[in-house]
């Protein structure tokens, strides 16, 4: 955090005109701005690639292209699953994890600020192209719902559960479903994670029975389902089940506030490989885990919001380009979740990509001497078209 | 004419490849124009140099095999971003002369590998193409990528992990790795299958320059590619290799002092050398 020394100024002024600066919250980010011309360039780089205000509540336009910080042990809970695997990777690299600000998180976070929780959950559909940074700025939301401590339902990549599952077992609740053990026992392991706090507090308002000798009672902690789910894999898909309709019945009681938010919904709608014994195609319906979390996504519950990604990488049989919610959802999807808000991640503006790259300056991560001078720069810019992911990847062997 | 890969060749040298006629031998020769005074420009020198070589060869009855399709008249293309960007008023009078010269001669096509890239680097893309199988340059430049990650990445590792005063030792640069380890491949003196009297003696010859680049980087991709374990990827591989022969150590260091060791058990031979 800044010295006392450098605070001081900042106090005289709001002393001097208290009209000018109307909250007491970013007094901090602030003080660096002010001294631009008088501190090293070093101070003047953070000034650009970084923030102090680590709260997401509390970011604003003035945040826009800087980077915030999120602690390692923040990470691990909020974020068991979910964040892709390059950036897990690059914290693993730098012993931190920053995330930047930008507009569409903003706009996203003004809109979930001011719901109103009396109404149906309204759903938000984050689309753009390949690399522009949707997963990421889910992870802002997500990172400030936990923050708000809302409940998170987060289904890090809805596209797993459709293809390249070794067990499918036959549904024991309906004979047309099929149950995914593994998937289902991964995620609410994950799950128990994010939420612990919430397991204990919600009770359960029917009577589940597993098997002969296993049952759960009403009124019982939803810990309960989830440690079966976690114990007996073969009834993990149903707990899963479970846990979403119980959220769902609750979340409008007004008890907590149920944040759902799924990366790569276009799958629920798609097609799957998987097949059948006799080699016949499985639509996404017959499975239990797809069929449950199309009910999430309806907008007939109160009490939360939906935040939704669109991605082209990893679903199936979609052309690559194709990067529009109405190309990817498909006509069934598309009807089902009209309406929509529908928000475009773009690629980075000047300001932004300008503060990646002295993020990665100060990190040192851009070792090739030519990559600190302008012609480096304009190289990269050229090179990546200010496409997120491409600046990524290219600055990673530079 | 040998083309300016490494930036070695002078003007005034000729490297030539050629056979006997009768045998299947190849080697190299060299002829120096230094002493020729004509006040002719360096293309004009250069063809007359390729015409008497030619001519020299024929007489000893040795022919040329790897050659090119352009003719001597041919200058090479200027990729140099710099030389562009120098305002015409800055130049001196040799090197306006030059450009001017320049308008009226034919250029070679640049070759697709070689950009006016800040970020380009002839040993990479050297390493890369040998690395390349079967023409597929972006498998063999993805994995050449992967690697200086991996490289970087352990690295950064190792200077978390260091203590304040080691972090200054703890080279993070996946480049200077790389030429540093390359570097410290290369062997001195190599052995050459010299025929005499009806058997091969391997000799002790000193080697040129870019044979010696090729070898350690021949070496390096043979090491790899080799021991490799059976679900290991070529990049994590590659980056352990070129990490350990950063600190002069490995299997390939190993091999060339098995190189080294050879040379000198088997000097006795070296008066078999006639060049």
């Amino acid at each position: 955090s800044l010295p006392p020394v450098l605070r001081f100024p900042c106090a005289v002024h709001q002393l001097l005109d208290p009209g000018r600066f109307s909250h007491l919250g970013t007094q901090a980010p602030q003080c660096p701005v002010a001294h631009l011309d008088n501190q090293v360039p070093t101070e003047r780089t953070r000034a650009i690639s970084r923030t102090l205000e680590n709260d997401p509540a509390k970011h604003g336009e003035q945040h826009v292209g800087q980077h915030y910080n999120i602690s390692i042990q923040e990470l691990k809970t909020v974020f068991p699953h979910g964040l892709p695997p390059r950036f897990v990777m690059q914290v693993k690299t730098f012993n931190e994890a920053c995330l930047m600000v930008r507009k569409p998180a903003l706009e996203l976070l003004h809109y979930l600020k001011n719901t109103n929780f009396a109404h149906p959950a309204v759903r938000y559909v984050l689309y753009g192209e390949k690399g522009t940074g949707k997963t990421l700025s889910l992870c802002h939301i997500i990172h400030f719902c936990a923050k708000q401590d809302w409940l998170i339902l987060h289904i890090p990549d809805a596209h797993l559960w459709v293809k390249n599952c070794r067990d499918l077992l036959q549904s024991t609740y309906n004979k047309q479903r099929f149950d995914q053990p593994l998937e289902a026992s991964i995620w609410l392991k994950n799950f128990k994670t994010a939420n612990e706090r919430f397991l204990s507090q919600i009770k359960v308002q029917d009577k589940y029975v597993w098997n002969k000798r296993e049952s759960t009672e009403k009124g019982s902690p939803l810990a309960e389902v989830v440690e079966q789910g976690i114990m007996r894999v073969r009834n993990a898909t149903d707990a899963v089940g479970i846990v979403l309709k119980e959220l769902k019945r609750q979340s409008s009681l007004g008890v907590f506030r149920l944040l759902v938010a799924v990366d790569g919904v276009n799958a629920l709608w798609g097609r799957t490989t998987l097949k059948r014994e006799d080699k016949s195609p499985i639509t996404p319906e017959e499975l239990a885990l797809i069929y449950n979390l199309r009910k999430m996504v309806k907008n007939d519950w109160q009490g939360g919001a939906i935040v939704l990604t669109v991605s082209q990488t990893g679903s199936l049989f979609k052309p690559r380009k194709a990067y529009l919610p109405q190309e990817l959802l498909g006509k069934e999807g598309f009807d089902t979740l009209d309406p929509f808000i529908p928000i475009l991640v773009s690629n980075y503006n000047p300001k932004e990509f300008e503060g990646c790259i002295q993020y990665y300056l100060e990190n040192n991560w851009l070792q090739h001497e030519k990559a600190h001078t302008e012609e480096g720069k304009k190289e990269l810019l050229f090179l990546s078209n200010r496409n997120p992911g491409l600046l990524e990847r290219l600055c990673a062997y530079l | 004419m040998r083309g300016d890969g490494w930036g070695e060749g002078s003007p005034n040298r000729a490297f030539i490849m050629f056979r006997l006629l009768q045998g299947k031998v190849l080697f190299f020769t060299s002829l120096s124009l230094d002493y020729f005074h004509l006040k002719h420009s360096a293309c004009a020198k250069q063809s007359l140099l390729l015409e008497y070589t030619v001519k020299i060869l024929k007489l000893c009855g040795l022919t040329q095999v790897r050659w090119s399709r352009y003719g001597p008249e041919y200058q090479d293309p200027q990729i140099d971003k710099e030389y562009y960007r120098k305002p015409l008023a800055q130049l001196t009078e040799e090197e306006t002369y030059e450009r001017e010269l320049r308008k009226t001669q034919v250029i070679k096509a640049a070759p697709a590998t070689k950009t006016s890239s800040v970020f380009e680097d002839p040993v990479i893309s050297k390493f890369t193409n040998m690395m390349m199988k079967g023409g597929n340059k972006i498998l063999a430049r993805s994995l050449m990528t992967q690697t200086l990650e991996a490289v970087k990445r352990k690295q950064f590792e190792k200077y978390h992990a260091a203590s304040a005063e080691e972090q200054a030792t703890v080279e993070r640069n996946p480049y200077t790795i790389f030429h540093q380890a390359l570097k410290n491949c290369e062997p001195v003196i190599g052995l050459v299958p010299i025929l005499k009297g009806g058997h091969f003696y391997q000799v002790p010859v000193p080697l040129a320059e870019r044979r010696r680049r090729f070898l350690a980087m021949k070496w390096m991709i043979t090491e790899c590619r080799e021991k490799k374990p059976r679900r290991m990827l070529m990049p994590e591989k590659l980056s352990q290799e070129l990490l350990e022969a950063f600190c002069n150590r490995g299997p390939v260091i190993k091999r060339k002092h098995d190189m080294h060791k050879m040379a000198e058990a088997n000097r006795a031979l070296a008066h078999y050398r006639w060049w």
